[in-house]
């Protein structure tokens, strides 16, 4: 448990020269959503991406997981090529995706019993690790309701253990948190902290990518913290955030916090700025491999 | 949901009129079975003599006449009770209580007070097109955003302004949708109290498609007819919805 | 129940005050509608006495004694079981054909490109223009309204199967396939119960319109059930009974649709009701 992240040799995943350009079903014309991104992520490290609206991350998050291929340069995980989304590169999104017509329960369920891993677990053992991650995230006692009856801190607790049970090398967060009241949200990044694992060894914790558009947030979080441009996204800089972990609330309040904050800030100000006047928001997000 | 019509869409129609065609062939002689190619000839016949397009005048008129009153009323009630509680909470069972009954089971009643008539057809269609538009009109008027209130009163807009210039445009939406509805099944209803009245007045009726088709049924057993007028009554559906596709764009270029 | 209430609260005010404010929420819609009802039947009344004729509108008194006879005799129950019975399979098969078919176009964009067309072309022909070539075809007797009651039913099936098969939202497929579920799974278990809230929803809409092709048929092409019976004793000039079987079929009418609604809500509690005109 030390102050700066270890980085054991071989990268868990590696971006490189990745560039994704999208056809405008309307216009026909071509929209240039990310270029040129090259990114390693450690395994075990938590990496948080951050960049103005618009600039690319989910698009990197979508092929990292798989749903997306890039046009040019390669993804690989474990030095593999990812050319598909796979039960080892597991996925929450901000609006949580639980299945509104499974409870709690089932949704955590979905994945042990229909995924790749579902012969290999009898119905006692299938039951006990849902019931194991029900109980990390906190939703005890809540597993026989149905989405729509649930908080939304608590489905997010919810999108959590579904992507946990799982059990997946890797977890790929699109801004989780960005649906939540800002107190919840600050409640949640601590119990996501602790739900990872934040204060065991290395080499038990599981790989994350985590998006945000919160510098704070992303700060409090990660071992890294990627910037990316406005769009064409490009990688602007990583920083190393030598905060000590176990990251509490008391490390807000630290100079290297601010300090760390405000560099952040500098480097995204302007692109923020011109994404805040432009038109559009996000690019479309392009269909789903089927 | 538009049908893309590229080219596969031709595909199934026309390999299912060759299959026809070849079906009609086959008949004997004498068989009054309609085939395509007897169709068309109909068609013609029917388009040249000027009966057809005489029918589906009258039917339209009926349409037509039937579907004004019932806006006029629905929409009228309709706004009422979209604003004041008080006239949907007592409105409303009345109307949910008549809403399951179809159109067409009135008939009979229609023409014991009407006789086997215009008025009998005008007032089935008005009753079929009485519902969705009513019930378009209070949902359109409901849904209006309360913000969107809030924002004109603050503007120090008055109450019967906002009626004009708030409520209604922002229902017009429903509404257009209730009559876009509401013209479809009147004009299936008018087909069918024509066919009604023509069925048990021994086809004494005064004219209209859905008479037509049944005089060719029971009388001149004329099937290509049959068919024409079935082509027809199709034809006249499309064009009245997309007549209403046009005019919605126009009315309400904001709303889609 | 009063005793159940008062083990739960034992404050005795709090019971008693509690049980009048769930009574009252209870009965409030059912006083309002037969408010409403009962003045819908005075106002009956008035014009009977005003027309003056009970050939041309009879009493309400009249109609009820109508509706008490015929039941008691039996042909009230009789023509409902027939009419019923055409509805139950003419719009059985039309779901039993229509959702498959549905899913299948909605799942292949080929599929759709080469049917649709043909769908757009027969949807606009309603199923009452096909009375008389389905007289030609069937004659009169069951066979004509179960034919046409599928043909009305098919289409709002298919339709909003297929909608509810494309707006599917592509969050909840992505969502399993980030859990590594094989494609077959994706399709059962969340592409098919996404879809089912719409599924539903052509159903009801498909029971509407079987209504109302069940009644056209009847009473132009068929010797028996609900509109048979409107039609044949309004040749009898009996009236009251007209009016008694419009009655019957409008409860009818109603329950199919209350039922529907009421599965939906079983089977898709989370899907918010779009009832209504559609």
């Amino acid at each position: 448990m030390g102050t700066l992240v270890e980085q054991p040799g071989y990268p868990k995943l590696q971006l490189a020269h990745v560039s994704k350009q999208f056809n405008v079903p309307r216009s026909g014309e071509q929209v240039r959503a990310v270029t040129d991104f090259t990114l390693d992520v450690y395994p075990g490290e938590f990496l948080s991406i951050v960049g103005p609206s618009g600039c690319g991350k989910s698009t990197v998050l979508n092929m990292l997981a798989g749903l997306d291929e890039p046009t040019s340069g390669q993804i690989t995980m474990d030095g593999q090529q990812v050319d598909g989304p796979s039960a080892e590169r597991g996925m929450v999104f901000q609006n949580y995706a639980l299945f509104p017509w499974r409870t709690a329960w089932e949704n955590i369920e979905f994945g042990p019993r229909y995924g790749p891993r579902a012969r290999k677990l009898s119905t006692q053992e299938r039951r006990a690790q849902v019931q194991r991650y029900l109980d990390l995230v906190g939703l005890t006692g809540s597993e026989h309701k149905y989405p729509h009856e649930l908080s939304g801190g608590m489905q997010q607790r919810c999108a959590l253990a579904r992507l946990l049970a799982n059990e997946p090398e890797v977890l790929l967060m699109d801004e989780p948190l960005g649906a939540v009241d800002a107190q919840t949200r600050v409640i949640l990044q601590e119990e996501l902290l602790r739900i990872w694992g934040q204060e065991s060894a290395v080499h038990d914790r599981r790989t994350v990518v985590f998006i945000t558009h919160d510098i704070d947030e992303a700060i409090f979080l990660s071992d890294r913290v990627a910037v990316m441009s406005s769009r064409p996204g490009r990688l602007k800089q990583v920083l190393d955030i030598a905060l000590p972990r176990p990251r509490v609330d008391a490390v807000r309040a630290m100079d290297e916090f601010y300090r760390l904050s405000r560099e952040i800030w500098q480097l995204i100000r302007e692109d923020a700025y011109r994404a805040s006047i432009s038109q559009g928001t996000e690019p479309m997000v392009a269909p789903v491999h089927s | 949901m538009r049908a893309r019509f590229g080219l596969k869409g031709f595909l199934l129609p026309c390999v299912l009129l060759i299959v026809w065609q070849l079906w009609g062939i086959a008949q004997p002689a004498q068989s009054a079975a309609p085939v395509p190619t007897h169709v068309f000839e109909s068609a013609r016949q029917l388009i040249a003599s000027g009966d057809l397009p005489l029918a589906i005048f009258q039917s339209i008129q009926r349409v037509l006449l039937g579907f004004l009153i019932a806006a006029i009323v629905a929409i009228s009630i309709g706004l009422l009770m979209g604003h004041f509680r008080f006239a949907d909470r007592n409105l409303d069972p009345i109307v949910e209580s008549f809403r399951p009954v179809a159109p067409i089971a009135l008939l009979p009643l229609a023409i014991l007070w009407f006789g086997t008539g215009t008025p009998a057809a005008v007032f089935i269609v008005a009753y079929a097109a009485f519902f969705p538009l009513i019930i378009n009109t209070i949902f359109g008027v409901k849904q209006v955003d309360g913000l969107v209130i809030q924002a004109a009163r603050t503007m120090g807009v008055g109450r019967f302004r906002i009626l004009q210039t708030v409520i209604i445009p922002s229902a017009l939406p429903s509404i257009f949708v209730g009559a876009r509805l509401a013209m479809g099944i009147a004009w299936t209803s008018i087909v069918a109290a024509e066919m009604a009245v023509g069925a048990k007045s021994g086809g004494g009726g005064t004219g209209g498609i859905g008479q037509m088709m049944f005089i060719f049924y029971a009388y001149s057993v004329k099937l290509d007819g049959i068919v024409v007028c079935m082509i027809a009554v199709g034809i006249v559906a499309l064009l009245i919805d997309l007549c209403f596709r046009i005019l919605q764009r126009k009315v309400m270029p904001w709303a889609h | 129940m009063r005793a159940r209430m008062a083990k739960q609260a034992p404050i005795l005010g709090a019971t008693d005050a509690h049980l009048t404010e769930r009574i009252l929420r209870r009965i409030s819609p059912i006083v309002v509608y037969l408010r409403s009802m009962a003045v819908v039947l005075i106002v009956w009344q008035l014009i009977h006495l005003r027309v003056g004729n009970p050939i041309l509108l009879p009493s309400p008194l009249a109609v009820a004694e109508s509706l008490y006879q015929l039941t008691r005799d039996g042909e009230i129950l009789e023509h409902s079981f027939i009419s019923l019975r055409r509805l139950a399979i003419g719009f059985g098969l039309a779901g039993l054909l229509g959702i498959p078919l549905g899913l299948f176009m909605g799942f292949s964009r080929l599929a759709q490109e080469l049917i649709d067309p043909m769908i757009e072309v027969l949807r606009p022909i309603s199923g009452i223009a096909w009375i008389p070539i389905a007289l030609f075809i069937f004659g009169i007797g069951d066979e004509l309204p179960i034919f046409i009651i599928f043909y009305g039913a098919f289409f709002p099936v298919v339709l909003n199967t297929i909608a509810g098969v494309r707006t599917v939202d592509p969050l909840l497929v992505r969502a399993a396939q980030t859990m590594g579920v094989t494609h077959r799974v994706i399709v059962s278990q969340v592409i098919f119960p996404a879809a089912l809230p719409n599924i539903l929803v052509g159903t009801r809409l498909g029971a509407g319109a079987a209504w109302m092709s069940l009644v056209a048929a009847e009473l132009i092409g068929a010797p028996s059930g609900l509109g048979f019976s409107v039609q044949w004793y309004r040749q009898l000039l009996m009236t009251s009974k007209v009016l008694a079987f419009i009655v019957v079929i409008g409860i009818l009418g109603y329950l199919t649709d209350r039922s529907l609604r009421l599965l939906q809500q079983r089977l898709t509690p989370w899907a918010v009701d779009t009832g209504g005109a559609r």
